[in-house]
């Protein structure tokens, strides 16, 4: 894996301000945390927006401005975003299919310490739940950068998961296009199908290293896009591999392993899935890498779960 | 009322806060500094409490509705008995009983779970007319931010306590006049805020922030028949650590290991 890292945060506000120059009907609506969007508040103070701390009128205004022709970027912490305000984004802009981008920013366990409040563990599933949204969870920065320019060509309403403002690794993604809807295979082998998202895709690379030293292989799919699912992908490559397994950064109701799930179910019931997640918990405060092993998504742990499901199925 | 000893304890929760957030490695220094001296006067001598029974249904009660403020009302509650102080260290430690925001299911003495800025005030709200409902005496405390004025929800809560005539009921502004983005003036302003309250309907009163007795006063005296009280705290974000006063760059930040040692001195810590 490449040794280079950095945050999928300063990834997007460097894509953004980059899109920002080539659109100048780009605006964006802060929530008091406006250094989201890096630089673009400071180069284009007339198309920089902020309500104050008041998540609700930030979707409210945002659906405004898009009535006028705008494109609209708005970000917070993507609970405030989702679930504070998410009939602001399911009237305001998800039934006309707005081209607004909501930007959820911390998701999954990159800001733990905050505690359950702040960690996102069923954004996915808010946003899910609302017809018309598409959904994109990056591996990481690079991908992060190229998920931003395609929001900005994809006309609609977007939510976009981000992490905090921690530098992560680069994975292989980096060299691969992104297409809004296209999962993308990171890893060959026969045995198991694993799906992976946003920061889940890390250690699901790693654990298929694991398996491999121990004889089992793994193809791994990053699926970045969580909807629309690339369903051509899925039946393809699950009319070969039996044994399917999700891993998200996120509850396993409602996200990425509920798609998969019932996608299989009424498409290809012939085969085996385990979805990994967080299973009917709530976040709790703790470092990253401590809450992925409390949640058995360490590399470690995956490998072994993956094995065990192989063995015991 | 001893206020030597009340100034006392300010000095020892703030140098807690400071050794928290540094050991934490993460948390918000400015917003619970501002805080110190309204809980202190709140849990010391306002409040009716039994901290050896953090659930007794007669206790007077707090909404810590700016949750991020915590390590203060953490430590607070540390020193008046509801748990080990050794605990304070754990904060945002995986299995911690001291959570990155108030949770009430982990910590004794957290009346209600908060972090999500804006939703405390209704849940005061509530608890206010529950003691209502159940002829009950205790009284409802809930601290807000400024900026966490901006969120809707808190005026719509505004506008149920002052329906439901809750005089039972005293919201605390911790009026630091500053938020994340920079001043509250710049962001999204409050404009008059007295005169705003008061054309609410609340019983205002004014307050600074940082005068234990004068807070005390404030807490204590009845409000006026049927009016929630509205207690605007001048208070001054990151109080007692010179270099992090007035500075919105402290709102989030982590003091380094020097910061964390120069802090403590200037609050009279030994080293
Ligand atoms: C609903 C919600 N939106 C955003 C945040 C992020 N946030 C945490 S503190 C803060 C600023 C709070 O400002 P203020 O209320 O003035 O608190 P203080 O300055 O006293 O710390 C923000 C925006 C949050 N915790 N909850």
């Amino acid at each position: 894996m490449n040794e280079q890292k950095k945050s999928t945060r300063s990834s997007f506000a460097e894509a953004l301000v980059e899109m920002g120059y080539k659109n100048k009907n780009i605006v964006t609506v802060a929530a008091d945390s406006a250094s989201r969007y890096g630089d673009f508040v400071k180069k284009f103070p007339e198309r920089s927006f902020n309500v104050g701390i008041a998540e609700q009128t930030m979707i409210g205004v945002a659906a405004g401005l898009a009535l006028s022709g705008k494109i609209p970027v708005v970000t917070s912490y993507a609970n405030f975003l989702t679930f504070r305000a998410i009939e602001q984004v399911r009237v305001d802009i998800a039934t006309s299919g707005l081209n607004v981008k909501l930007i959820g920013t911390d998701t999954g366990f990159s800001s733990a310490w905050l505690g359950f409040t702040h960690l996102a563990l069923e954004d996915m599933a808010a946003v899910r739940a609302v017809p018309n949204i598409a959904i994109i969870d990056p591996a990481d920065a690079a991908e992060a950068y190229k998920a931003t320019e395609a929001i900005f060509k994809y006309e609609g309403p977007v939510y976009m998961r981000l992490r905090g403002r921690k530098e992560e690794p680069l994975l292989p993604v980096a060299e691969k296009s992104f297409e809004i809807g296209k999962g993308q295979i990171l890893a060959e082998g026969g045995d198991v199908l694993i799906v992976a998202c946003g920061g889940a895709v890390y250690d699901s690379l790693k654990a298929a290293e694991i398996l491999q030293s121990k004889g089992m292989h793994a193809t791994v799919v990053n699926m970045a896009t969580i909807r629309p699912l690339d369903e051509e992908l899925l039946m393809k490559l699950t009319s070969s591999i039996k044994h399917i397994v999700t891993v998200e950064h996120h509850n396993i109701t409602g996200g990425l392993g509920s798609a998969v799930a019932e996608f299989l179910a009424e498409n290809n019931p012939d085969v085996r899935l385990m979805r990994l997640g967080v299973k009917n918990r709530f976040g709790t405060a703790g470092s990253e890498d401590m809450l992925k092993k409390e949640f058995g998504l360490d590399s470690e742990s995956l490998g072994s779960r993956v094995e065990r499901f192989l063995k015991d199925y | 009322m001893n206020l030597k000893h009340l100034q006392d304890i300010c000095a020892t929760v703030r140098r807690d806060i400071i050794t928290m957030i540094g050991k934490a490695n993460s948390g918000h220094p400015g917003g619970s500094l501002s805080l110190v001296e309204i809980l202190v006067s709140l849990y010391y001598e306002v409040m009716n409490i039994k901290p050896e029974d953090p659930q007794w249904e007669d206790r007077d009660r707090l909404v810590l509705s700016k949750g991020h403020g915590c390590p203060a009302l953490y430590s607070v509650l540390a020193h008046r008995g509801y748990f080990e102080k050794d605990k304070l260290i754990t904060l945002r430690k995986l299995g911690s009983i001291l959570q990155g925001h108030p949770d009430m299911k982990k910590t004794p003495g957290i009346d209600a779970s908060t972090g999500s800025l804006g939703q405390g005030l209704s849940v005061a709200a509530g608890m206010a007319l529950g003691a209502k409902l159940k002829n009950k005496n205790y009284k409802i405390f809930c601290i807000i931010g400024d900026g966490e004025m901006q969120e809707g929800q808190i005026w719509e809560a505004m506008m149920a306590s002052i329906h439901y005539k809750l005089d039972n009921l005293t919201i605390i502004l911790d009026h630091n006049r500053l938020q994340i983005d920079g001043p509250n003036d710049a962001v999204m302003s409050l404009g008059h805020i007295t005169e705003r309250m008061k054309a609410f309907g609340f019983d205002v009163c004014e307050v600074d922030g940082h005068d234990i007795e004068a807070l005390i006063n404030t807490f204590c005296r009845p409000s006026s028949q049927g009016k929630p009280k509205f207690v605007i705290a001048n208070t001054v974000k990151g109080k007692g650590v010179s270099f992090m006063e007035n500075q919105v760059g402290w709102h989030g930040k982590t003091p380094n290991a020097e910061e964390v040692k120069k802090a403590l001195i200037e609050l009279g810590g030994e080293i």
